[in-house]
């Protein structure tokens, strides 16, 4: 009986010999397919969350993504909203606009970025905006993430 | 009783002949089965990387040593990966630090080390607390968690003497000391990983932030860090760094143990749950062990104590590096196959392990080890490792 159960123990060991060039030779095709679970996706708290409105303004296209209030259950008091500035060729040294974040026809926000040197002034006009989280070049664009709290 | 040999061992023929399937592989996974000759520079590190690993498989079938050559790989893997991911980050952008930029723009390479702080986020939150790219790019989360998986199930935390890319680290500092200064350390230690690993998960769930790797990876030091900013990045920057001096350096030193792979990495207690389903292991013959506890006193990970040697076999924390078998006059300690009588066909065994753990050091060794030794040509003809 023991020796009938070493077949299967080495047949175990064979694939799991053959199981580490696979898993190499095969990688990208593997990876492609868990890439396609639901769970494979950046957390918005990482990736800024999706898209909430997209507009043309003083030459700039503004794209303001839904406020993220990450928390591991449900939603937390405290988050952010991102907000992404692109030109059509390149950015201009001063971007000086106003944010209405929610979307309740009330302008949240007043931010000046100078694209040169980062320096990012915000002015809240609203009490559930806090402060800048970060304010940088991505790419071609300039995104910022606003600190933001429910009401 | 005569010691038992290894079919292999003391036969040139025959490790040549088990030596030729590792070549085949060898040539496959560091040269993608045609070797780039194009220049001088690739054609010299293709040469040196092909002769490194065949020498050193055969040397490990030839001599019986197993930990004694996967430790010169081990430890160049090391080295090699961080001098190569550091000149190409230099290169890329400019410095060794990562910009507000990269990490809004999800850019940042994932590491095996992260797998630990992402499992209870994805249950609950369905997301990845990690900004890093799912798929494409330089070590996409799918890629690297393809990795973990597959070689975790086939090698369990074997991975962390045969593939991980910083433990060479601390596995070379351990050999600095030919004696160490610090004999005794208490057993017990090796449970800390686990520790480590609970609070980090748990934190990085409460916080959605990869706690680890923010604040506490010593590797940090040789591969990526934030760029100092603030007080707060700073304060990281010194948590990092003086951990990296004294569990990666002064600690393995006097000890002669790998303090930072044993007592502080989350991910090695997380692979340690995968020795339990996977096939190999290393056991003990009682019959044949004479107590001596040279294998207690070599293993590297506090794994093996007198109580592990009387249960015949070390604990769950085992990297099936092979130094306590190498450390056995009796030859009573080796690898095994689970299912398998423990005192029978140990020759077979150990090759069936060698060759999937071999083959891990060649993947992850091929690419940095050629890449380097064109570096240091460069450096060599131009005085710039950038250039």
């Amino acid at each position: 009986m023991k020796k009938i159960l070493t077949i299967p123990a080495y047949i175990w060991a064979v694939a799991c010999f053959l199981l580490v060039p696979v898993t190499f030779i095969k990688n990208d095709a593997f990876a492609e397919q868990l890439a396609k679970l639901p769970f494979m996706k950046i957390h918005p708290k990482y990736n800024g969350g999706e898209l909430n409105r997209n507009y043309e303004k003083d030459g700039l296209s503004v794209r303001i993504n839904r406020p993220v209030y990450a928390a591991l259950f449900g939603e937390g008091n405290k988050g952010f909203v991102q907000v992404t500035f692109s030109a059509p060729a390149q950015l201009p040294e001063q971007i000086n606009q106003t944010i209405d974040y929610n979307f309740d026809n009330n302008p949240d926000f007043q931010v000046t970025i100078n694209t040169l040197n980062g320096e990012t002034n915000l002015i809240p006009l609203d009490q559930t905006v806090k402060s800048v989280y970060a304010s940088s070049k991505v790419k071609e664009d300039w995104v910022i993430r606003v600190n933001i709290e429910k009401k | 009783m005569t010691k038992p040999v290894y079919a292999t061992e003391g036969s040139i023929w025959k490790s040549i002949l088990l030596t030729l399937p590792m070549i085949l592989l060898i040539l496959i996974f560091i040269a993608g089965g045609t070797p780039d000759l194009s220049t001088p520079e690739k054609s010299v590190a293709f040469l040196i990387t092909f002769l490194f690993l065949t020498l050193l498989f055969f040397m490990i079938l030839y001599t019986g040593k197993t930990d004694r050559y996967r430790a010169w790989g081990f430890v160049t893997m090391a080295l090699f990966f961080a001098l190569t991911f550091i000149v190409n980050l230099i290169k890329a952008r400019g410095s060794m630090t990562f910009s507000q930029e990269n990490l809004l723009a999800c850019e940042i390479p994932f590491c095996h080390i992260v797998t630990t702080m992402i499992i209870i986020p994805i249950a609950i939150t369905n997301a990845i607390i990690f900004p890093g790219s799912i798929i494409g790019g330089f070590a996409s989360i799918a890629s690297m968690l393809v990795i973990v998986i597959g070689v975790s199930l086939a090698l369990g935390r074997g991975f962390c003497s045969w593939g991980c890319f910083y433990g060479g680290w601390d596995d070379g500092t351990s050999r600095i000391l030919r004696k160490p200064k610090i004999k005794k350390i208490n057993p017990v230690f090796r449970w800390i990983s686990f520790a480590v690993l609970l609070i980090i998960a748990l934190i990085s769930a409460m916080t959605l932030n990869p706690a680890y790797c923010d604040w506490l990876c010593p590797f940090k030091t040789v591969t990526e860090f934030e760029k100092v900013t603030s007080f707060t990045i700073l304060m990281k920057t010194v948590v990092f760094f003086s951990l990296f001096i004294g569990l990666v350096i002064i600690l393995p030193v006097l000890t002669g143990k790998r303090i930072q792979c044993a007592t502080f990495c989350p991910m090695g207690a997380l692979l340690a749950f995968t020795n339990k389903i996977n096939p190999f292991d290393v056991r003990i013959d009682k019959e044949n062990c004479s107590n001596c506890e040279k294998c207690v006193n070599a293993c590297p990970t506090l794994s093996l104590n007198t109580e592990d040697v009387a249960a015949g076999r070390p604990s769950i924390t085992c990297m099936k590096c092979g130094k306590c078998v190498d450390s056995c006059s009796k030859r009573a300690i080796h690898y095994h196959i689970k299912g398998t009588p423990v005192n029978k066909n140990f020759s077979w065994a150990r090759n069936l392990f060698l060759y999937p753990a071999f083959l891990l050091l060649v993947v992850f060794l091929g690419g940095p080890m050629q890449n380097g030794i064109i570096l240091l040509i460069n450096l060599i003809k131009t005085g710039s490792l950038i250039n």
